[in-house]
C-alpha cells in the first residue's frame, strides 16, 4: 500500500500551486480554487505552503479532488484548532494517504479527522503529529473508531480528551491496542485465571498492570501479596503467540505460587546478587512444575531463544543462563554458564527446597564479580520476557524496593480513571459547565454516602451507533449495598391502598390456583378415557380402524416464570408528580411494593433491582430483592430505602440485570424496566448514543429469550422507548399517580 | 411373570473405592432404601448393577424425567379387544415379584409424582394401586433405590424432605487418583500411564468447578477419552473430544482446559 512517490518530489516540490503538474482544466483549477483559498483567509504562510507542497504528492496518490478537498479540512483545522495544527494536516494527510493507498480509506481519514476537529480541537496537533505511529498499527475504520473511543470515553472534558490523544491516558493505549486486534490482557483474563485454576486449584486476583509499574519494568508481570499483576500486552507478540506468552506468564507465576514458598530477604545481597537467585528460582520452580506438568516445557520453551554463545555482557550471559538452566542438553561455550548449569544440576535431589537458588546464585553473582562484568540493576528486565520481575520472591526492607507497590483494593484498581481525574481541581467546574450546557445531563452527583463503597462486579461492552458494534469492556458496574429504610413504610402504603391490594389478591388468586383440567383423547395418560373407549370400541365392532386417543390425563396449568424488575432511581425520579405530594419514586416504590405483593402471591421467582449511573465507570446496581431471597423485612426496608440521583445508562444496567435473570432455569424470563425518562449520561452529550445503546441490549436480550418489557412514566418520552423496546413491549403511564394501581394489573396480563 | 430377565448374567466390572459394598449387603439385609449420591459419571449405576449381580436380584431400573406420572411408574389400564386390562408399571412389577428397583436420577421427575414410593420407604411396605382398588404387598426380597446428583440442578429441584428421609444413603465421590487410574486402566483397557495421565486431566477439569464448570471431568468421560486413544487418536484429540467439547460452550473455559490439558500431556 506504500506507494512510491519519492521520484517527483524534487519537481513538485518547487513547483508552486499555480504551476501545478498538467491535468484536465476543471481540475486544475479546483486545485488553484482550494490553494488561492486558503491564501487569502489568512492563516498564514506556514499553513499555505505546506498545503501546496504536500497537497500535490496527495493529489499524485488519491487524485486532485481530494487534494482540493482537504484544503476545506485545513481551513476548519485553521479555525477551530489553529494554525499550527493546521499547518501540520497536509503532511499528516500526506503520511495518511501513503498509508491507506487507495482513496476511500484516504477518504475516511479525512472524515475522522473532521470529527476530531469538531469535538476535540485541542487534541487535534497530538493526533496529526502521531499520524505515522498511528496508521502504522490500526487501518482507516480501525483509527476511526479509535478516535471515537477517545471521544466518547472523554466526553466533554478537554483536559481528558488531550490526555487520551496524547496516550497519556492508559484507556488510549488499551483501545489502541484493542482495534489494532492485539491480544490484550482483558481479552484474556478470564481465561487465564481459569487455567491457574485448572493447573493448581489457584485462585489469585490478577490485574493489569498500571502504568507506575510499568515505568521500570517494561512488559514484565508481577505478583506480590497474592495479586498478580500482568502488562496490559506484549506488543512484539501477535495471535496464537500472544496468547501463548500470556499462558506462559500465568503458569510461571503460578509455579512460584506452589513452589516459592518464603520470601527471601535482601539482605547484604548485591543487585546482581538478586537478580542471579531469582533467576536460579525461576527455572528452579519451572523444574518442578514440569515434573508435575511436563507439558509445560512445549510452552515455555519458544521463548527461550538466547543462543549458546554471544557478547560477554550481563543481560547476554543471563539469558544464556536462563536457557541452559532450562534445557541443560543443549551445549554452551561461556565456561560461566556451563559452571551454573552444572551446578544446578548437580543439586537436583535438593530443588525441593528454595535455599539451594541462594546458594547458587550467591555464587554466580560473585563470579560474575571477578569477571568484570558490568550489571546495571536499572535497565535489567528478567528474560525471557514471559518471567515476571522478580519483585514477589523478596522482602525488601524500607528504601530498598525499587517500586513500591500498594496494595491494592478491587475497586481501587477498577476505579483507577476516577483517581485520576480527582487530581484535577477543576473538574467539577468543567462537569457543571457541561451539565448547564446540555439539558439531556441535568443529573447531580449523589452525597457521598458514608460506609457504602461500591463493588465493581462487571464490565459489559456498549454499542456505538457511529461504528456500529459494541465498544467491549466500555462500562463498569459497581453494586451498592441498598441503604435501608423503614420496612414499616412499605406496609404503611399496603394498608393505605387497602382496597387495591385486596382486588390484587383476588386475582392474584384466581390466576395461580389453576383448577387440574381433564385433558381428554389422548395418546397417553393416566386413564382411560370411557368416552373414547367407547367409541373406539363401537368402531371396531362396525369393522372402522378405530381411533388409539383413548387415554385421559389431568394437568395443572404452571406457571414456569421468573421476573427481574429493574427500577430507574435517577435524579429525574426526584420530581414532584403534578397534583399529588409525592414524587415519581415515592411512586416507584409503591407500584413495586405492590406488585412484590402479587408476585410473592403467584409464587414467581422474582427479583427488584435498582440503578442509577454516574459515567461509564460507575453504573450503580442496587440489589433489592435477589431470586433466592425471600420477600421479607429486610427486602422491604431496602426498597424503602431508595433515594434519587445520577442519570440512565440504562444499557448497561439491563446487561446486567439481563445476565442475573439469565441464571433462573425457568421456561420463561421477564425483565421489566420501569423508567420516567430516556438513557442519559453525563458523560454523553450526543443524545442517540445510549438510546442506541438500550435498544442494542434490549434486542440482544431478548434474542437470548429474555422478555424484554418496559413501563414508561410520564408523557412525551414514548418514542424513544419505543425505539428501544419495539412498539409492542412498552406500556406509557401518562398519569404517574395511577402507577401503584396499573403495575399489577398489568404483570398479571404479561404473565398469564 | 417372573422378573428373570432383569436378571444380570455377567459380572459388571466395579472397583471397591471404600467399603461400600459391605454397607450395602448390611442394608440389603433389612431390605433398606437406599440412596445413592455423587456427581455423574462417578459410577453410580455400575455400583447398582454390581450389587444387584453380587446377590442375584433382578434390578429393575427406571430413568426418571420431568413428564414421568404416577402412573408410569404404577401402571395402567391399556385397551384390548375384550376390553381392558391393567398393565403393571415397573414399580408395580419389581413390589409383585421381588427385585431391586432403581428410580435413576429421581429428582428429574416432579415431586407429585415421587410421593407414590412413600408407603413402599417404611414400614408398610405395599404399594396402593388406586385405580385397580389394589393393595400390592411387597415381595420380601423387594428394595428401592434411588440416585440422586445433588450437585448440578437447580435450587428448584430437590427432593421432598418427606421423600429424603425415607432412605439410607451412600457418598459416591471420584474415586482416589491411584484407583480411578485402575478403573481407567481396566475399562479403557489402556495402560496405566495413560490412565494416570488422563486422571491428572481429570483433576484439572475438577479445579475449575465452581469457577466457571458446573461439573469437572467424571470416570465415565475419561473412559471414553482412554478407549478413543486405544483406536489410535492422539492423547490430545481424545480429550478435546471426550472431554473438553461435552463439558462446556464457554470458550474461555475450553482455552483454558485445552491448555491445561496440555500442560498435563
Amino acid at each position: 500500500m506504500h506507494k512510491d512517490v519519492d521520484s517527483g518530489f524534487e519537481e513538485v516540490a518547487g513547483a508552486t500551486g499555480d504551476e501545478a503538474p498538467n491535468g484536465p482544466d476543471g481540475r486544475l483549477s479546483d486545485w488553484q480554487r482550494a490553494c488561492r483559498m486558503l491564501e487569502q483567509a489568512g492563516y498564514g504562510h506556514a499553513v499555505t505552503n505546506t498545503y501546496r507542497s504536500h497537497g500535490k504528492l496527495i493529489a499524485d496518490i488519491v487524485g486532485y479532488d481530494a487534494a482540493a478537498a482537504l484544503a476545506e479540512t485545513v481551513s476548519s483545522a485553521a479555525i477551530k484548532a489553529g494554525t499550527a495544527a493546521a499547518a501540520r494536516l497536509p503532511e499528516a494527510a500526506l503520511t495518511a494517504a501513503r498509508r491507506s493507498g487507495d482513496t476511500q480509506n484516504y477518504h475516511s481519514w479525512v472524515n475522522t479527522v473532521h470529527r476530531l476537529c469538531a469535538h476535540a480541537p485541542e487534541s487535534l496537533a497530538a493526533v496529526l503529529e502521531r499520524t505515522d505511529e498511528l496508521l502504522r498499527q490500526l487501518d482507516a475504520a480501525q483509527f476511526d473508531a479509535w478516535v471515537l473511543a477517545g471521544l466518547r470515553s472523554a466526553g466533554s472534558d478537554a483536559s481528558r480528551r488531550q490526555r487520551f490523544f496524547t496516550l497519556e491516558d492508559e484507556e488510549a493505549s488499551r483501545w489502541l491496542h484493542r482495534e489494532a486486534g492485539d491480544v490484550t490482557f482483558n481479552d484474556v483474563d478470564r481465561r487465564l485465571k481459569a487455567y491457574l485454576t485448572a493447573l493448581w486449584h489457584l485462585r489469585a486476583p490478577t490485574r493489569e498492570s498500571s502504568r507506575a509499574d510499568r515505568s521500570l519494568m517494561q512488559h514484565r508481570s508481577s505478583f506480590s501479596g497474592g495479586v498478580i499483576r500482568v502488562p496490559a500486552s506484549f506488543p512484539s507478540y501477535r495471535g496464537q503467540e500472544a496468547q501463548d506468552i500470556f499462558r506462559a506468564c500465568m503458569a510461571h507465576i503460578g509455579a512460584h505460587f506452589m513452589f516459592s514458598s518464603e520470601r527471601f530477604p535482601v539482605g547484604e545481597l548485591r543487585p546482581v546478587q538478586v537478580a542471579l537467585v531469582s533467576l536460579i528460582e525461576d527455572a528452579r520452580v519451572e523444574h518442578l512444575a514440569m515434573r508435575q506438568f511436563p507439558g509445560l516445557r512445549e510452552l515455555w520453551s519458544p521463548f527461550h531463544t538466547a543462543g549458546a554463545s554471544g557478547a560477554l555482557t550481563a543481560p547476554s550471559l543471563f539469558a544464556r543462563l536462563a536457557r541452559a538452566l532450562f534445557d541443560p542438553d543443549l551445549e554452551q561455550d561461556n565456561g560461566w554458564v556451563q559452571k551454573g548449569r552444572n551446578m544446578f544440576l548437580e543439586h537436583q535431589s535438593e530443588w525441593h527446597s528454595p535455599e539451594i537458588s541462594r546458594r547458587i546464585g550467591g555464587l554466580l553473582g560473585n563470579d560474575l564479580g571477578q569477571m568484570r562484568v558490568q550489571f546495571n540493576s536499572k535497565t535489567y528486565q528478567p528474560d525471557p520476557p514471559y518471567r515476571d520481575d522478580n519483585n514477589g520472591l523478596w522482602n525488601f526492607e524500607d528504601g530498598q524496593q525499587p517500586e513500591e507497590q500498594v496494595e491494592e483494593t478491587i475497586s481501587e484498581s477498577v476505579q483507577m480513571s476516577n483517581r485520576e481525574d480527582d487530581d484535577h481541581p477543576d473538574r467539577e467546574q468543567l462537569d457543571d459547565d457541561v451539565r448547564s450546557d446540555t439539558p439531556v445531563n441535568r443529573a447531580r452527583p449523589r452525597e457521598p454516602e458514608e460506609g457504602n463503597e461500591g463493588i465493581p462486579v462487571a464490565r459489559y461492552g456498549e454499542y456505538d451507533y457511529v461504528i456500529g458494534r459494541e465498544r467491549p469492556g466500555w462500562t463498569t458496574i459497581v453494586e451498592y449495598q441498598p441503604e435501608p429504610g423503614r420496612a414499616g413504610n412499605i406496609s404503611a402504603i399496603l394498608e393505605r391502598n387497602a382496597e387495591t391490594v385486596n382486588r390484587l389478591s383476588a386475582i392474584v388468586k384466581s390466576a395461580c390456583v389453576s383448577r387440574p383440567e381433564r385433558i381428554k383423547r389422548q395418546h397417553e395418560g393416566e386413564t382411560l378415557d370411557i368416552d373414547a373407549c367407547i367409541g373406539s370400541v363401537i368402531d371396531r365392532r362396525r369393522g372402522d380402524t378405530p381411533d388409539p386417543r383413548v387415554y385421559l390425563r389431568t394437568a395443572r396449568r404452571q406457571r414456569d416464570l421468573s421476573v427481574l424488575v429493574l427500577l430507574d432511581i435517577s435524579q429525574s425520579t426526584a420530581d414532584r408528580v403534578l397534583g399529588t405530594t409525592s414524587t415519581v419514586l415515592d411512586l416507584e416504590c409503591q407500584a413495586i411494593a405492590m406488585l412484590a405483593e402479587a408476585m410473592a402471591g403467584m409464587g414467581d421467582p422474582f427479583a427488584i433491582a435498582a440503578f442509577c449511573s454516574d459515567k461509564r465507570d460507575d453504573v450503580h446496581y442496587v440489589r433489592i430483592k435477589d431470586f433466592n431471597a425471600p420477600y421479607d423485612g429486610a427486602a422491604k426496608a431496602s426498597l424503602a430505602g431508595l433515594k434519587s440521583g445520577l442519570s440512565t445508562r440504562m444499557g448497561a444496567a439491563m446487561r446486567h440485570a439481563a445476565t442475573d435473570l439469565g441464571s433462573c432455569m425457568t421456561h420463561r424470563r421477564l425483565l421489566l424496566v420501569i423508567t420516567d425518562g430516556e438513557p442519559s449520561d453525563i458523560d454523553i452529550a450526543d443524545p442517540r448514543y445510549l438510546v442506541d445503546d438500550a435498544r442494542a441490549a434490549a434486542q440482544r436480550i431478548s434474542q437470548e429469550g429474555t422478555d424484554v418489557f418496559c413501563v414508561g412514566l410520564g408523557s412525551g418520552v414514548s418514542s424513544n422507548l419505543d425505539r428501544i423496546f419495539g412498539r409492542r413491549n412498552v406500556v406509557q403511564i401518562d398519569r404517574v399517580e395511577r402507577l401503584p394501581e396499573r403495575l399489577p394489573q398489568l404483570y398479571l396480563r404479561l404473565t398469564t | 411373570m417372573s422378573l428373570d430377565h432383569y436378571l444380570i448374567a455377567d459380572e459388571p466390572y466395579y472397583r471397591q473405592t471404600g467399603d461400600e459394598i459391605a454397607l450395602f449387603e448390611a442394608a440389603h439385609a433389612e431390605r433398606m432404601p437406599m440412596m445413592l449420591k455423587g456427581p455423574t459419571g462417578c459410577g453410580k449405576t455400575r455400583f447398582v448393577e454390581h450389587v444387584a449381580w453380587r446377590l442375584k436380584k433382578p434390578l429393575v431400573t427406571i430413568a426418571c424425567h420431568e413428564d414421568m406420572t404416577a402412573s408410569d411408574l404404577v401402571g395402567r389400564f391399556l385397551l384390548d379387544a375384550d376390553g381392558t386390562v391393567w398393565q403393571d408399571g415397573p414399580l408395580t412389577q419389581a413390589v409383585r415379584h421381588g427385585g431391586i428397583c432403581y428410580l435413576d436420577e429421581i429428582v428429574e421427575a416432579r415431586q407429585d409424582t415421587t410421593v407414590v414410593i412413600h408407603t413402599l420407604t417404611d414400614e408398610r411396605r405395599f404399594l396402593p394401586l388406586e385405580k385397580k382398588n389394589e393393595l400390592v404387598t411387597a415381595h420380601p426380597d423387594f428394595q428401592l433405590m434411588i440416585s440422586y446428583n445433588p450437585g448440578y440442578q437447580s435450587v428448584l429441584k430437590d427432593l421432598k424432605e418427606s421423600t429424603k428421609q425415607r432412605f439410607a444413603a451412600l457418598d459416591f465421590g471420584y474415586p482416589a487418583i491411584n484407583i480411578e487410574a485402575e478403573i481407567i486402566a481396566n475399562e479403557g483397557n489402556v495402560d496405566a500411564e495413560l490412565a494416570t495421565k488422563l486422571v491428572s486431566i481429570a483433576v484439572r477439569s475438577r479445579n475449575l468447578k465452581g469457577h466457571g464448570l458446573d461439573e469437572g471431568a467424571s470416570t465415565r468421560m475419561l473412559i471414553h477419552a482412554a478407549r478413543l486413544v486405544r483406536n489410535g487418536i492422539s492423547l490430545k484429540d481424545a480429550c478435546q473430544v471426550a472431554v473438553v467439547l461435552p463439558i462446556t460452550d464457554d470458550p474461555d473455559m475450553r482455552d483454558a482446559l485445552t491448555s491445561a490439558i496440555a500442560a498435563c500431556a
